[in-house]
């Protein structure tokens, strides 16, 4: 290169550079606010997609990558929140029998059942589930302990709550031990869930009580055949195992030919896929309008260079006469165009964070602030300052001294 | 310190050459004050060009600081010219965005030559040319002589061989343009080699040496 120690004063280089950028600031402050105003959505936009991609990745963790999830009724006849019960203790069984299959959780819904403590009422749902329940949901407690085989086998009239519907019946005050009314089955809480809170806009994780499943089947509901959900875990390829369950399912069920099933299987990775082309086609809508914006600025960048380009011949000529070579010009040229934008970018990011949290508090969208889009937004005002600088920086490059001097 | 042999220079208008320097035999030595005159048109800035090493002859040899300066590229011209070179023009080009001083400092960006402590010294040349009240006014707000010693400052800074003035008068009045002048004969006095280019005969008396340029060849060389 032999080119920076050309430039043997870096200081007084960058000085000058900043002086120029001010005299010239009407110009600057076009192009600047330009490229700010790219970087701005484009860092509004990954932040957006990171923090819906951390939520699904959340998600997934706690599910785990390898979990299935199997509800009764299929996906043609599903209204939205209304479960048919098709799903049943046999097919549990055989399911049990696949290969690969390690871990299965049984769940049995009861929806709006009222609890009582002392005056206090809250309707909330049960779970009844087995007792791996806590452990596939990776979720601990707050106080307190899951139930036990023991309990499970007993059919004992033991709870695990949620932290909302303790904070509803108990509002602070110990928990485990104390004996409430589940609809009118006096049943002894265990322990108490940490909060998981998240999801809003759907219904609250956090209300609802875990019981033993066998429990909740004899003791409230009274139900001898039908599962509301079943999850399992698989050391095999998930996508195998769901074939593997479909079939069992179908032929248990007498499903033949054409059939629609009358479950529906989904995997943890239905729900990342989902999230993917969600958030994939609001990358594709919302990152084509703001490289727009990036290419005009970089455009009217360039355009007001080469400007000044011609105002600066002069400048330029004096500049070689006095030491600097073709190539000096040229990167003393390109060095201003990149701190321009480069300075537009930063502005963008710092928008962003502004901008991005009164985006979180106003409309609940998840922001995820990290480094890689700071990272992410100065290479692309980086670049655009080094494409749309190029041209003119080579231009000025070539005027001769001479000419340039001459007027 | 400067030898031209048979020098020629010519611009192309399409097929057509036109010759500007026809043969230039010339040599400069070190601590000369050489006045180039010539009538516009002469080839007097041309040659100057030449010198400065700001253009290339067509024809002929040329050979400064005893190295012939024939296919050095780009890079290294740029170099000479900032170690040994202090250009003056008549337009004075400061660059408006900086102050006296920093216009001073231009060639050190540029500089290999390590020059220690180079605003201090900028400060010294400027206070030396009586602009001490004034290195930290832009160029808009210096009269036209005070513009001029701010650029010979400028040429100075870097401590060149050679300063090379293009018309430095012609945009002064005549007893401004006389300091200016008078400046250069210190500056000469100092041990500078100094050529002024001119198309002004008034100037002819305050060199050392009169080379006169008519139509592209040297027709007078007067060593006072």
């Amino acid at each position: 290169m032999g080119q920076f120690p050309k430039i043997s004063q870096v200081r007084e280089f960058f000085e000058e550079i900043l002086k120029i950028l001010y005299y010239y600031r009407g110009r600057v402050v076009f192009s600047f606010s330009g490229v700010a105003l790219g970087i701005l959505s484009i860092c509004v936009i990954i932040t957006t997609i990171e923090g819906a991609n951390k939520k699904a990745h959340d998600i997934f963790e706690i599910l785990g990558p390898d979990s299935i999830m199997i509800f009764g009724g299929g996906e043609r006849q599903r209204a939205a929140r209304v479960r048919i019960n098709t799903l049943t203790f046999r097919d549990a069984d055989l399911l049990q029998r696949i290969e690969g299959i390690y871990d299965l959780m049984k769940v049995y819904q009861v929806r709006n059942i009222t609890m009582r403590y002392r005056d206090r009422n809250w309707q909330t749902q049960v779970v009844g589930s087995t007792t791996n329940y806590f452990e596939s949901m990776s979720w601990g407690f707050q106080v307190g302990s899951v139930f036990t085989n023991d309990d499970y086998a007993n059919l004992e009239a033991v709870c695990v709550i949620g932290s909302k519907v303790y904070d509803e019946l108990f509002k602070g005050e110990d928990a485990v031990g104390k004996v409430i009314l589940i609809g009118k089955l006096p049943t002894k809480v265990i322990g108490v869930l940490e909060e998981r809170g998240g999801s809003t806009g759907g219904p609250n994780i956090d209300d609802r009580v875990i019981m033993p499943l066998t429990t909740v089947t004899s003791r409230i509901a009274n139900e001898k055949r039908y599962l509301s959900m079943l999850r399992l875990k698989t050391d095999r390829d998930p996508d195998k195992t769901v074939e593997d369950v479909r079939t069992v399912l179908r032929n248990n069920h007498g499903l033949q030919g054409t059939a629609d099933d009358d479950f529906t299987i989904r995997s943890s990775k239905d729900i990342l896929k989902f999230v993917t082309v969600i958030s994939g086609s609001l990358f594709l809508f919302l990152g084509t309008a703001s490289v727009v914006a990036l290419v005009v600025s970089g455009f009217v960048l360039a355009n007001l260079f080469y400007l000044t380009i011609q105002e600066r011949r002069k400048d330029i000529g004096i500049r070689r006469a006095y030491g600097a070579s073709r190539r000096g010009i040229l990167l003393s040229f390109l060095f201003e165009s990149i701190l321009i934008t480069l300075m537009g970018g930063i502005a963008g990011i710092l928008l962003s964070v502004i901008l991005g949290g009164t985006f979180e508090k106003l409309f609940d969208i998840p922001m995820l602030f990290s480094y890689k889009v700071v990272v992410f937004a100065l290479c692309f005002s980086f670049l655009t300052g080094l494409l749309s600088g190029l041209r003119p920086a080579l231009r000025a490059s070539r005027i001769e001294p001479i000419e340039a001097i001459r007027g | 310190m400067i030898t031209l042999k048979n020098i020629k220079k010519s611009y192309f208008i399409g097929e057509r050459e036109l010759p500007i320097l026809k043969g230039i035999n010339l040599e400069i030595g070190k601590g000369e004050f050489v006045i180039l005159m010539g009538v516009s048109g002469s080839g007097k800035t041309t040659l100057m060009n030449i010198v400065g090493l700001l253009d290339k002859q067509t024809e002929g040899e040329y050979q400064f600081m005893e190295t012939s300066i024939d296919g050095l590229d780009d890079e290294v011209l740029a170099t000479m010219r900032n170690m040994h070179i202090g250009f003056v023009f008549q337009q004075f080009f400061l660059l408006p965005y900086l102050n006296a001083i920093e216009n001073v400092l231009i060639p050190i960006v540029y500089s290999q030559k390590q020059i220690r402590h180079p605003r201090e010294k900028a400060k010294l040349l400027l206070g030396k040319f009586g602009l001490a009240e004034r290195i930290h006014n832009k160029p808009s707000q210096l009269s036209g002589g005070e513009q001029q010693r701010v650029a010979i400052a400028r040429a100075l800074i870097n401590d060149p061989d050679l300063i090379l003035a293009d018309e430095p008068t012609g945009a002064l009045d005549s007893k401004t343009g006389n300091e200016i002048m008078e400046l250069f004969h210190i500056l000469n006095e100092d041990g500078k080699t100094v050529i002024v280019v001119t198309h002004d005969p008034k100037l002819a008396s305050f060199g050392k040496r009169l080379i006169r340029i008519e139509d592209g060849t040297i027709s007078e060389d007067i060593t006072s």
